[in-house]
């Protein structure tokens, strides 16, 4: 493939930084987004030829639903000429940002996919993780969706807070449930560097806990008829998010703005952090300033490994390539970790709770 | 430069306890004797490896020559000739001490007197060298001159007002500590004129000239180009060059009776001239040589693996270059099947040991496992053969042992009162046999026979942390003594491994096997495969314990953004996995093999 069929744009502008975030975000300068809008359609300008036609375009942030329906609707516009006739085009929202009002006008610019950042719909989990919303505004803003008509809603869930009991739990994924959503992507928390949680010294729950929830989480979609599709993700059949699954079939993308990540032809590139440098450099026509790195054969067979073995579908080795160390293949198998047919592999449902470990028997990762 | 009178010579040691200040005196003498400029002044010159700086120990000895001129308006040579201070090279410091008429007695004026310096008047006492009493760190607050002085001139059969007081730090006193030596050490007393001899008391390798030999000589004048013969080992070397320490090396025309310096060899490894050996003239020998000599015999063994089987040859290589200057360093290759190819190392002690596994580490970047240490067993076997065995992979099976003799060490232990309670527990849990206690300055001398093996693991860190740090340890070889031991297997998911096996007394077989298993399951992680850990008495399981599977090892997230952290993530954990040790289906932190050597400290608890 010479060119990305999937786009993503960032945008970084958001009310507060949440006590888990360590992503490229921009706090309290709003004031910045048309300039953003610009210089994003300016790289869009630029980097055009490396797309082909956009069966994907997914909008993340940061906080997408405070850019308004205004300025997306001008990126949309402009990426039309792009997009496949069925493309999908995915945004995050806030809950606090939106209602049944301004949903109905992202959906009139043209998105057709909306993933609601709730993480808990418990008061207690939101305010360990500085969350803006409460409780009512998720299920509200999960109404508003509904009610502007989205086909596809998508919400986003955490385990392993700190506090999180088994009740707790068990509340946000009957709460789920009842909300009848169409995906759901639910994360076991991380704590990264330079975040409020770990400045906290916040602890993870321990590992026969988290695995228990985990477990949990996974019956009961599964029981509901949702389906396990990747690592943390969930989906009514036919609601599956295609631009993700693209990440996860190592397929070529292009990011757009801050602190995105483009990858097109064993080249990976990086934009660098700093709305104001962004805005800045492709104000004269110039793209940002960016790392790159290339990505050579053994490296992308490592990654197509890493990635594909997140699905749920079996992965066919004369696609990804072979695995380093094919003899541990016959353990793992025997182990009940893997199920190996002619040239596909597929984890077991007990391998897919331990893919790195089974991924560093497999592969050499140096 | 000109030759000096051997009544002017004076050859001397500074006999300290680690921290008490020896080198900070050593590099003081040389700087007011003008031997080191300011300007060339490092700290501690005389310790020129950094691992001994950062431990604050001298391991290799060497004899430094400085010029002094004294109150009597006379100039002396003296040479100051460096000790070893630590119990593993006992040896080595008393042929330094056989170098020298003299010695400093350094002892910390906060502090007192401890062991390993106990040890070592004896040692000078023995020697019948003349010591000057030296009170160090007077400038401290916690200095207690009064009271260690008195102590110090009971131990030695001396003078109070004698013991000099003194700052290496801020240099006050040094001048009266130059003086004594002086005065009150005599000068050497050997023959000009007598068929030459001098004392081996040190050597180096010197990757240019060869193995370098520090000699004191006794009898008689060495020359540049004479033929030597080394008279124990009969081995003829030529002396390419002599000189001296200053503290650089200065050839000089030659070495006479009563000075120390060096000679050149040629040697290729430093274990081809011993320390105690006596140098004569090849053609015309003298006829005795100097007494003292011993054969030293590594006492601890245990095997060192590379972790990555690649480096091998590269650790072959490494262990080969540090033997060139190291001549007590024993080795030979050992193959395990739980860890590979490696070698079986035998060393002075465990202080020895630790060094030179941190040299392998750090000045040849290689990464090691280090099982057990191990000591020197002697089985009979039902056919009454004697076998040495210093590996417990090596112990035949029980059916065929009639019997096994372990050595034992003579343990001295310096504590305050009320820590005696604690040693002599601690020494009872070890196996040990009491000899003799009595009291010195305000402590007391506990004395106590244990097997060497009791002490190889964590003894002395117990011993330490048993009396918050006021115990001093010193100890000697006594003899092989019969025990009933057995041999302790440990099997992970039903294999026996065998780096982690080890001999123990039978009564205690069953607890530690308990400890290990706990342990170990402690220390191993969590595995894709539930993993189960035996330990085993002759084939009998006396203990079990199981390490869980691991259930959840996933990255949460990974999209477009993070693809490249994802896979570094991975990379890393690649590595962490690459300092675990496969042994056979199971990955074992190399922390695992080294847990047997702190389970002693289980036992206490389990009791």
């Amino acid at each position: 493939m010479s060119s990305a069929g999937h786009l993503y744009l960032h945008t970084p502008f958001c009310g507060s930084r949440c006590g888990y975030c360590a992503f490229t975000v921009e706090v309290g300068v709003l004031d910045r987004r048309d300039a953003y809008t610009d210089a994003l359609l300016a790289e869009l300008a630029v980097e055009g030829e490396r797309m082909g036609t956009l069966r994907t375009i997914y909008v993340g942030g940061g906080t997408p639903s405070l850019m308004g329906p205004e300025r997306i609707a001008r990126l949309l516009d402009a990426l039309r000429p792009r997009c496949a006739d069925d493309v999908e085009i995915s945004m995050e929202a806030n809950p606090e940002t939106v209602d049944e009002r301004s949903l109905a006008a992202y959906r009139e610019a043209g998105i057709t996919r909306v993933s609601l950042g709730v993480q808990s719909f418990q008061a207690g989990m939101l305010r360990v993780l500085d969350r803006q919303a409460g409780p009512e505004q998720a299920v509200a803003a999960v109404d508003a969706a509904r009610g502007a008509g989205f086909e596809s809603i998508s919400v986003d869930l955490m385990f392993g807070v700190p506090g999180q009991t088994d009740e707790l739990l068990d509340a946000d994924l009957a709460r789920a449930l009842e909300m009848g959503v169409d995906h759901i992507s639910w994360y076991e928390l991380e704590i990264k560097p330079r975040t409020a949680l770990e400045r906290a010294g916040a602890a993870l729950p321990d590992e026969d806990w988290a695995a228990d929830a985990y477990e949990r989480i996974v019956g009961s979609l599964e029981g509901a008829g949702y389906r396990w599709y990747e690592t943390a993700n969930f989906a009514r059949p036919g609601h599956e998010c295609r631009h993700s699954l693209g990440y996860w079939s190592a397929d070529d993308y292009v990011g757009l703005g801050v602190g995105a990540v483009s990858t097109v032809n064993g080249r990976r590139w990086r934009n660098h952090a700093g709305v104001d440098a962004y805005i800045g450099t492709l104000s004269s026509g110039v793209p940002p300033t960016r790392s790159v790195e290339h990505l050579d054969e053994p490296t992308r067979r490592r990654e197509r490994w890493m990635l594909a073995l997140r699905r749920d579908e079996p992965m066919d080795m004369r696609w990804a390539g072979p695995p380093d160390h094919p003899e541990a293949l016959e353990r793992l198998v025997e182990g009940g970790l893997i199920d190996v047919d002619a040239d596909h592999i597929a984890l077991t449902r007990r391998g897919r709770f331990v893919q790195n470990a089974i991924l560093r028997q497999l592969m050499e990762y140096a | 430069m000109s030759a000096v009178d051997q009544s002017h010579i004076r050859n001397f040691s500074i006999i300290a306890h680690i921290d008490h200040g020896k080198s900070t005196l050593a590099d003081r003498i040389l700087q007011i004797t003008g031997a080191v400029s300011d300007r060339e002044m490092r700290e501690q010159v005389l310790d020129s490896m950094d691992l001994e700086r950062e431990r604050g120990i001298t391991i290799k000895a060497q004899a430094v020559r400085v010029f002094y001129e004294a109150s009597d308006g006379e100039t002396y040579q003296l040479n100051l000739i460096d000790t070893p201070g630590h119990v593993d090279f006992c040896y080595e410091v008393s042929r330094s001490l056989a170098a020298c008429e003299g010695a400093l007695l350094v002892v910390d004026a906060s502090q007192g007197i401890e062991a390993q310096t106990l040890a070592n008047v004896y040692l000078a006492i023995e020697g019948d060298l003349e010591l000057i009493p030296v009170l160090n760190k007077i400038d401290l607050p916690a200095a207690d001159p009064e009271l260690h002085g008195r102590a110090v001139a009971d131990l030695i059969g001396g003078d109070p007002d004698d013991v000099l007081r003194i700052s290496a730090k801020t240099g006050e006193g040094i001048t009266e500590v130059l003086e004594a030596i002086v005065e009150r050490i005599p000068p050497p007393a050997g023959d000009p004129d007598a068929p030459p001899r001098a004392l081996i008391f040190d050597s180096v390798y010197d990757q240019y000239r060869g193995v370098v030999a520090f000699v004191r000589v006794v009898d008689g004048e060495f020359k540049k180009g004479d033929r030597l013969l080394a008279m124990q080992t009969k081995r003829e070397v030529n002396a390419e060059e002599v000189g001296v320490m200053s503290p650089t090396m200065l050839p000089t025309e030659s070495l006479r009776a009563g000075e120390s310096g060096y000679m050149v060899t040629g040697l290729k490894a430093v274990g081809d001239l011993k320390v105690g050996d006596t140098l004569t003239a090849a053609k015309a020998p003298a006829e005795t040589a100097l007494a003292g000599y011993r054969e030293v015999k590594p006492m601890v063994f245990c095997g060192l693996f590379p972790v990555d089987s690649d480096d091998y040859p590269d650790l072959r290589d490494a262990l080969e270059k540090l033997s060139l200057n190291d001549a007590s360093l024993v080795w030979e290759p050992e193959t395990s099947q739980a860890l590979g190819f490696g070698f079986r190392c035998g060393f002075l002690g465990l202080l020895h040991m630790d060094i030179i596994r941190e040299r392998l580490e750090r000045e040849y970047d290689l990464e090691l496992l280090t099982t057990t240490p191990n000591v020197e067993y002697e089985v009979t076997t039902t056919a009454m053969e004697q076998l040495p065995v210093r590996s417990p992979v090596d112990m035949p099976p029980p059916t065929n042992i009639e019997s096994i003799r372990e050595p034992y060490v003579r343990c001295t232990i310096l504590v305050p009162q009320d820590g005696v309670g604690a040693v002599m527990q601690l020494c009872q849990e070890r196996r040990g046999s009491y000899v003799t206690m009595m009291p010195i300055e305000q402590r007391q001398q506990i004395v106590y026979d244990l097997p060497l093996a009791e002490i190889v693991t964590d003894f002395y860190d117990q011993l330490k942390s048993r009396t918050r740090g006021y115990a001093s340890l010193d100890y000697e070889l006594v003899g092989y003594r019969e025990s009933p031991l057995v041999k302790l297997d440990i099997l992970l998911s039903g294999d026996p491994v065998d780096a982690l096996s080890m001999i123990v007394h039978k009564d205690m077989a069953f607890s530690r096997g308990k400890a290990l298993v706990e342990r170990l399951r402690e220390t191993i992680p969590r595995q894709m495969f539930e993993v189960p850990i035996q330990a085993a008495i002759g084939g009998r399981i006396v203990a079990r314990e199981t390490v869980k599977a691991k259930r959840k090892d996933v990255l949460a997230k990974c999209y477009g953004g993070d693809i490249s952290r994802k896979r570094k993530l991975l990379e890393r954990q690649k590595e962490g996995k690459k300092r675990m040790k496969q042994v056979g289906s199971v990955e074992v932190p190399q922390e695992a093999f080294l847990s047997v050597l702190t389970l002693n400290t289980d036992d206490s608890k389990g009791k």
